[in-house]
C-alpha cells in the first residue's frame, strides 16, 4: 500500500485535466473565471511596470536634464494606473468573487453528490475506489480555490514576464540572457526539492497515521472508560512514542537534504546570480564600457527580480502545484465517470398493493471475496406475509435484504416481483416500493418529521401516527419540527438509543409502500417496548408484506414463515410450530433462549 | 490568511496566552524557538533591507561617485560572502526547527496524555468541556504551536527590518517618512479588516457546519443505504442549498465594509507612498536639485520593504491573537482539577459493597437519575440489575467505578467509603465488560493483557480467547493473536466483526484475576448461540466470584442470587427470581411479557 516512490498513474494528461476543470468551472460560472484572469493581470503587472519603466523614465529624464516637467506627467500616469487597477481589483473581490465562489461551491458539489447517491453500494466495499471518492469530495472545495488562484497567478505572471522581459531586452539583451541562464542552471535543484517534498508528505502521512491513532484514543470519549478500567495507557503511550520517533526520524531524513538543496538554490540564484554576476556585468557596462545609464542600471536591477519571480513561479512552483491539482482533478473525473453495475431497467416499477415475491436460485459473492455469501436461495413470499430471517451472525441475512433492495445485484439467479424481474425496473422506482429500517440505521441532523418521512415536507398527522405505532412517546416542545442532533444546532435534541430506534422504525410505518424490511428492529429496546413493537408490527402487516431479521426468537413466533440461514444457505423453513416439530437448528436456538423463561 | 474554525467569540488575555504558549514550547524543546528566530530575523533583514536597499544604495553610490571597478568588485564580493554565510546558517536553523517541531509535538502530546488519563469520565460526557478539550487538541493536530512560534519570530524579524529601512530613508531625507510612515497604519487597518472577516466567518459557522455535515452524509458508508432507499437526499440537498444561500447573504452584507477597509489599506500602502514619493522626488529633481539618482532609487525600493514588513507583522500579529484563543483552551485543560480525588487507601480483597441512600444527577442537568438508592452486595453473590431503558442501570455502574461521585449518600467498599481509596486500586478490583466496549489498535494479546506479553501471558490470553469463543477466528488471522486489530495503519492488521470484537473485549475479563465483575449488556452484539455460550462461560469463570450483571434480557436474571429492579431512579423491587415472581410486581410483569412468546410455544417443543 505504501510502496515508496510509487508512480501514480493518471488517466488523463495534466493539461487535459486542468483544461477539463477550468471548462467545468466556466460552465458553472463563466464570469468568475474571466474575472480571475483580469484580476491576476491587475495584481501583478502594474506594480512591476512602475518599478521598471516608471523608474527608468524618471531617472533618464533627470539624467538628460531637459524638459523636467515630464516627470509630473509620469507621476500622474503612474497614479492613474495604480488607482484604476486597485479599485477594480477590490470591487471584483469584495462584491463579486466572494459570493460567486460560494455559488460555485454549490454547483460543483451538487454534481458530486448527485453522482455519489447513484453509485453502487459495492463501491463502498472497494477501499481503493472509496478512498479516492472521499478524497474527491473532501478536496473539491479546496480544489476550486487553489486552481482558480493558480490560474489567476499564472495569467498574471505570464503577462508580466513577457512585458518586463521585452523592456529589459530593449535596454541590454545580455542582461536578460544572464538572468535566464542563472535561473535555468539552478532549475533542476528546485525540481528535485519539489519531488522530495512530495515523497516526504507521503511518508509523513504514513507515520502520522499511526501516531494520530494513539493520540485519538486519549482524545476520544469512546475509549475513556476502557482506558480507565484497564491499565493499558502505558502500553498506548509507548506505542505513540514509537510512532512519534518515526515521524521525527523521517523529518530528519528529508530535511537534511531539502534544506541543503534549498540553500544552494537560493544562494545560487539570488546570491550568485543577482547579487554578483548580474551587478558585475552592469557595473562593467556603466564603469568601464560606459554605455549604460544609471536609469538602465536601476531598471535592470528591479526587472531582474520581477523576471526571476515570474519565471520561477511559472516553471517550478506553478508546475508542481498544477500537477498536484491535476492528480486531484483526475480523481474527480474518474469519479464523475465511474460506471454503474446496477443498471436501470427501462420501466418504472408500479407502486401497487403487495404482490408475490419470488427468489429463484439466488447466489451472491461480494466483490473480491472467494466465498459466496449466499448460495442457491429459493423462496417465495406471498402478499401480506410476515417473514422472519434468523441465523448466526454472518449467515447472510442482511445480504439477502440488500439484494431484495437491489443495493447489490445477484451473481446468479433472479428476484421476481409479481412475475417481473426487478432488474427490469429503474433502481429508484424499485426501491421506492420498500421501506427499510437497517440494523445500523442513522438519525439525520434534520427535523423529527423529516427523519421519519425521510423526505421533504412531511405530513404531520401521518408522522405522529407512525411514531405512535413504533411506541415513541417523548414529549417535544416543537413537535415534528424539533431539530435532532447537535451537529449544528445547539438546541438540537439528542435521543437515547431506544428513542432513536423507535424513530427509525416509525419510518417503516410512515412510508406508503407495499413492502417493509426490518433488520434487528428491537436490539436497543427494553422488554416492554419490544413487546409493543411486536404488536404494532402484526397490526401493520395487515396492509403490507414484512420481512424482518431478528436474533430475539420471541419475535419470530408469530411470523407466517421463518427462514433459518446458515453459511449462506437456507437450512430450515416453515412456521414456528413446524420448525419446533422439526427439532433442528431453530428449535435448538429457540430452546436455548426460552429455557430461562420456563423455570417457573 | 488561514481560515480558522471558531465557535463563539471569547475574550482572552492574548499576551498571557502567547507567553504561555512560548513557555510550553520552550520547555518541550528549545530548538524550535531558536530556529525560528534565526531564520525569521535573517530572512527578513536580508530580503527586505540588505538585498533590496543596502545593496542598491552601496552600488549606486559607487557608480555615482565615479569610483573604480576594483572597489565595486570588492563590495560585490563582500555582499556575496555575507549573503552566503547568513543563508547557510539560516538553512541549518531551518532544518533544526523543522525537526524540533515534531519533537515538541511528541513532548506536549505526552503531557496531554498524562493529564487526559487523570481526567474524570464526566469531562468526556460534558459536551461543553469535551468541546473545549477537542479544541485544545487542535493546538497540536493543526500545528498551532508551530504557527505561534513563527508568528512571534516574524513580528520580531519584521520590526527589526522595518527599523533598518526607516533609518536609511531618514538619512537621505526625513521628509520622505511623511509618505512612508502612513504605511505602518496599514497595520491597524488590517487588524480591523481581519476582525470584520472573523466576525463574518463566525456568522457563517453554522452554515459551514451544515455544509460539512451534508458532505459527510454523502460519503460515509453508514448513511449510504438510507440515502439510496429513501428520499432523504432531497431533504439534505435542500438544507445544503439553504446554507449556501445564507452564506451568500452574509458575504453580501460584509461587502461594502470590506471594500472600504481594502481600499483604505491600498491607499495607505500604495497610493500615498508611491505617488507621494514620486511627486516629492520630482519636486526635488526639478526645483531644489538636492536629490541624487541613487537616493531616489533607494527611497522607491524602501516603499516595498516598508509595506511588506508591515503587512507581514500585521498578519503574524493577527494570527497570533487567534492562536491565543486555542491556547486558552489548552490552559483550561491543563488547569482542570479532577473532581474525583484520590484517597490514600489500597483496596483490599473484596468483602462487600454497599450503596447507602445514594442520590445522583448528572452535572448541569435537572433530572435526578438515582433517588435514595440503598442495597448491599456480599462476596460471592450474583446480582442482576434490570429495568427499562433510562432507568439508571448504567449510571449505577459509573458511580460504583467512581467515574462520578454521588450527590448524596455514600458507597462503601468493605465498609469504607470508596472515596477513601486510591482510585486505580479500587478500579483494579473490578473487571468490566461495557455495553460500548472498545478494542485498541494493538495486538489481540495486548488487547487482552493490556501490556506487552511474554509467552506465558500469551498462553493465558489464548485460554481467555477460547473461553469467549473467538479463538478459532483469531488463530486463523495471519499472525494469530499477535495480529494488530486495525487495518488503518497496519498492512497485515485485521478488522473484526461486531460480535468478534465483543468477544475479544470479553476475553479481557476471562484473563484477569478479578474479585468482582461488572457486566453491562455483554452479549448485545451476539447471535443466540454465541450469546448462550458466552453466558455459560461467564457463569463458569465467575462461579466463586461476585458478579453484577446488567441486562435487558430477563432470561439472564433468572439464575442470579438477587435481582434489583430499577425504575425511575429508585429500587422498585429486589429479591430472587422466585420471590419477585411471587410478588407479582413490576419484574413479574416484564418477565411474563417477555416470556409469553417463548412460553406458549415451548410447551410445543416439550411435547415433541
Amino acid at each position: 500500500m505504501f510502496k515508496k516512490k510509487q508512480k501514480e498513474k493518471t488517466l488523463h494528461s495534466m493539461p487535459s485535466n486542468i483544461f477539463f476543470f477550468i471548462k467545468l468551472l466556466f460552465s458553472v460560472s463563466p464570469w468568475l473565471v474571466l474575472g480571475e484572469f483580469m484580476w491576476g493581470l491587475l495584481m501583478i503587472l502594474p506594480n512591476n511596470l512602475i518599478k521598471v519603466i516608471g523608474v527608468k523614465y524618471i531617472i533618464d529624464v533627470v539624467t538628460e536634464g531637459t524638459d523636467l516637467e515630464r516627470i509630473f506627467y509620469a507621476v500622474i500616469v503612474i497614479g492613474l494606473v495604480l488607482v484604476l487597477s486597485t479599485v477594480f481589483s477590490w470591487l471584483f473581490r469584495e462584491f463579486y468573487w466572494n459570493m460567486e465562489r460560494e455559488k460555485l461551491y454549490y454547483g460543483l458539489n451538487k454534481k458530486l453528490y448527485d453522482k455519489a447517491r447513484s453509485l453502487d453500494l459495492e463501491s463502498y466495499d472497494n477501499p481503493e475506489f472509496y478512498n479516492n471518492f472521499i478524497l474527491t469530495i473532501e478536496s473539491s472545495s479546496g480544489n476550486i480555490q487553489n486552481l482558480l488562484g493558480l490560474v489567476r497567478m499564472y495569467v498574471g505572471h505570464i503577462i508580466s514576464l513577457v512585458t518586463v522581459s521585452s523592456v529589459l531586452l530593449t535596454i541590454d539583451p545580455w542582461c536578460l540572457v544572464i538572468i535566464l541562464v542563472v535561473i535555468c542552471v539552478f532549475l533542476p535543484i528546485s525540481k528535485r526539492v519539489g519531488s522530495l517534498m512530495m515523497e516526504r508528505r507521503i511518508d509523513n502521512a504514513k507515520y502520522h497515521r499511526r501516531a494520530d491513532y494513539f493520540q485519538r484514543v486519549f482524545y476520544l470519549q469512546d475509549y475513556a472508560k476502557e482506558v480507565r478500567m484497564n491499565n493499558i495507557s502505558p502500553l498506548l503511550i509507548d506505542r505513540y512514542n514509537d510512532a512519534a520517533d518515526d515521524v521525527i526520524n523521517n523529518q530528519k531524513r528529508y530535511w537534511d537534504k531539502i534544506s541543503a538543496l534549498n540553500c544552494t538554490q537560493k544562494v545560487g540564484v539570488q546570491g550568485l546570480g543577482f547579487m554578483f554576476i548580474l551587478p558585475l556585468y552592469l557595473g562593467y557596462c556603466v564603469l568601464i564600457k560606459g554605455d549604460l545609464s544609471a536609469g538602465d542600471f536601476v531598471a535592470t536591477f528591479n526587472g531582474a527580480h520581477a523576471v526571476a519571480m515570474s519565471f520561477q513561479f511559472l516553471t517550478i512552483w506553478a508546475l508542481a502545484r498544477f500537477s498536484e491539482q491535476a492528480k486531484m482533478i483526475d480523481k474527480y473525473r474518474e469519479f464523475l465517470n465511474a460506471d454503474f453495475k446496477i443498471k436501470n431497467g427501462g420501466e418504472k416499477a408500479p407502486k401497487t398493493e403487495p404482490k408475490e415475491i419470488v427468489i429463484k436460485n439466488l447466489s451472491f459473492t461480494y466483490p473480491n471475496n472467494d466465498k459466496p455469501t449466499l448460495e442457491d436461495i429459493n423462496l417465495t413470499i406471498k402478499p401480506y406475509e410476515k417473514i422472519a430471517l434468523v441465523g448466526y451472525n454472518g449467515a447472510g441475512k442482511t445480504t439477502l435484504t440488500n439484494l431484495l433492495l437491489r443495493l447489490y445485484d445477484a451473481t446468479e439467479g433472479e428476484i421476481l416481483i409479481d412475475g417481473e424481474n426487478i432488474k427490469n425496473a429503474t433502481a429508484d422506482s424499485h426501491r421506492d416500493r420498500f421501506a427499510a429500517v437497517f440494523q445500523d440505521f442513522q438519525i439525520f441532523s434534520c427535523t423529527l418529521g423529516e427523519n421519519v418521512a425521510l423526505d421533504v415536507n412531511p405530513d404531520e398527522e401521518r408522522v405522529w401516527d407512525a411514531l405512535k405505532h413504533s411506541g415513541f412517546n417523548k414529549e417535544l416542545k416543537n413537535g415534528i419540527d424539533t431539530e435532532l442532533l447537535r451537529e449544528f444546532d445547539d438546541e438540537g435534541v439528542m435521543f437515547s438509543g431506544g428513542e432513536a430506534q423507535k424513530t427509525a422504525i416509525a419510518r417503516a410505518f410512515y412510508k406508503d409502500c407495499p413492502y417493509v424490511i426490518l433488520d434487528e428492529p428491537s436490539a436497543n429496546l427494553d422488554p416492554v417496548a419490544e413487546y409493543n413493537l411486536n404488536q404494532a408490527m402484526i397490526e401493520a402487516a395487515d396492509k403490507k408484506t414484512v420481512v424482518f431479521i431478528s436474533h430475539r426468537l420471541s419475535t419470530t413466533v408469530n411470523a407466517d414463515r421463518i427462514y433459518v440461514m446458515e453459511n449462506g444457505r437456507i437450512i430450515e423453513s416453515g412456521s414456528h410450530s413446524e420448525l419446533m416439530e422439526l427439532n433442528g437448528t431453530y428449535a435448538y436456538m429457540f430452546n436455548l433462549q426460552a429455557e430461562k423463561y420456563k423455570t417457573e | 490568511m488561514r481560515w480558522i474554525k471558531l465557535h463563539e467569540p471569547v475574550k482572552v488575555p492574548i499576551f498571557k496566552n502567547v507567553m504561555y504558549a512560548i513557555k510550553l514550547v520552550w520547555e518541550a524543546d528549545k530548538k524550535l524557538l531558536i530556529g525560528y528566530f534565526v531564520t525569521e530575523i535573517s530572512n527578513k533583514v536580508l530580503s527586505m533591507y540588505v538585498q533590496n536597499i543596502l545593496f542598491l544604495k552601496v552600488l549606486l553610490s559607487i557608480i555615482d561617485g565615479d569610483a573604480d571597478f576594483n572597489t565595486y568588485f570588492k563590495y560585490l564580493l563582500l555582499f556575496f560572502g555575507t549573503y552566503l554565510t547568513v543563508n547557510v546558517i539560516s538553512a541549518y536553523a531551518e532544518r533544526t526547527r523543522l525537526i524540533s517541531a515534531k519533537v515538541v509535538l511528541k513532548e506536549v502530546n505526552n503531557k496531554i496524555f498524562e493529564k487526559a488519563t487523570s481526567l474524570d469520565v464526566s469531562c468526556y460526557e460534558n459536551p461543553e468541556f469535551y468541546d473545549k478539550y477537542q479544541r485544545a487538541t487542535l493546538v497540536l493536530s493543526s500545528s498551532y504551536y508551530d504557527l505561534i512560534c513563527w508568528d512571534v519570530a516574524a513580528v520580531v524579524g519584521g520590526v527589526i527590518a522595518l527599523i533598518c529601512v526607516i533609518a536609511t530613508v531618514t538619512v537621505i531625507n526625513p521628509l520622505y517618512l511623511l509618505f512612508l510612515l502612513p504605511v505602518t497604519l496599514v497595520f491597524a487597518v488590517e487588524i480591523l479588516k481581519s476582525k470584520a472577516v472573523y466576525k463574518r466567518d463566525l456568522e457563517m459557522t453554522t452554515n459551514n457546519r451544515i455544509k460539512a455535515y451534508i458532505q459527510r452524509t454523502m460519503f460515509l458508508k453508514e448513511y449510504s443505504k438510507d440515502m439510496r432507499t429513501s428520499n432523504i437526499f432531497a431533504v439534505l440537498i435542500k438544507r445544503f442549498k439553504a446554507a449556501i444561500d445564507a452564506n451568500v447573504v452574509i458575504l453580501k452584507n460584509y461587502g461594502v465594509k470590506l471594500f472600504i477597509y481594502s481600499m483604505l489599506s491600498s491607499l495607505l500602502s500604495d497610493f500615498i507612498p508611491i505617488i507621494g514619493t514620486y511627486a516629492f522626488a520630482g519636486y526635488q529633481f526639478i526645483f531644489t536639485k538636492a536629490l541624487s539618482i541613487s537616493s531616489f532609487s533607494v527611497v522607491l525600493s524602501s516603499i516595498n520593504s516598508v509595506r511588506d514588513s508591515t503587512l507581514s507583522i500585521a498578519e503574524a500579529f493577527d494570527e497570533m491573537s487567534q492562536m491565543a484563543l486555542f491556547f486558552q483552551n489548552l490552559r483550561d485543560f491543563f488547569d482542570y482539577e479532577p473532581k474525583i480525588t484520590d484517597g490514600g487507601k489500597d483496596a483490599e480483597e473484596f468483602q462487600s459493597l454497599e450503596f447507602k441512600n445514594v442520590t445522583f444527577k448528572y452535572p448541569d442537568t435537572i433530572k435526578v437519575i438515582l433517588k435514595d438508592v440503598s442495597f448491599k452486595i456480599n462476596k460471592g453473590e450474583t446480582i442482576a440489575i434490570v429495568g427499562v431503558n433510562g432507568a439508571g442501570k448504567s449510571t449505577l455502574v459509573k458511580l460504583l467505578l467512581r467515574f462520578y461521585d454521588p450527590d448524596e449518600g455514600e458507597i462503601l467498599y468493605n465498609g469504607i467509603n470508596v472515596k477513601e481509596y486510591n482510585v486505580n486500586s479500587l478500579r483494579n478490583a473490578f473487571a468490566t465488560v461495557f455495553q460500548d466496549y472498545k478494542n485498541f489498535a494493538v495486538s489481540v494479546n495486548e488487547n487482552i493483557m493490556c501490556h506487552e506479553c511474554n509467552d506465558d501471558e500469551k498462553k493465558l490470553a489464548e485460554e481467555a480467547l477460547k473461553r469467549s469463543g473467538v479463538w478459532e477466528k483469531i488463530s486463523s488471522l495471519p499472525k494469530g493473536a499477535d495480529t494488530v486489530l486495525t487495518r488503518e495503519f497496519e498492512i497485515d492488521g485485521a478488522g473484526l466483526s461486531g460480535g468478534e470484537n465483543q468477544k475479544v473485549s470479553a476475553a479481557r475479563l476471562f484473563a484477569r484475576d478479578f474479585q468482582i465483575a461488572i457486566l453491562d449488556e455483554p452479549s448485545s452484539a451476539l447471535d443466540p448461540i454465541a450469546e448462550y455460550k458466552m453466558y455459560e462461560n461467564l457463569i463458569d469463570v465467575t462461579k466463586d466470584k461476585t458478579v453484577v450483571y446488567i441486562s435487558h434480557r430477563l432470561s439472564s436474571a433468572v439464575l442470579s442470587d438477587r435481582i434489583i429492579v430499577l425504575g425511575n431512579g429508585t429500587i422498585l423491587e429486589s429479591g430472587s427470581h422466585q420471590e419477585l415472581m411471587a410478588q407479582n410486581g413490576e419484574y413479574s410483569k416484564m418477565f411474563t411479557l417477555q416470556a409469553s412468546s417463548y412460553k406458549g410455544e415451548s410447551e410445543v417443543a416439550e411435547n415433541v
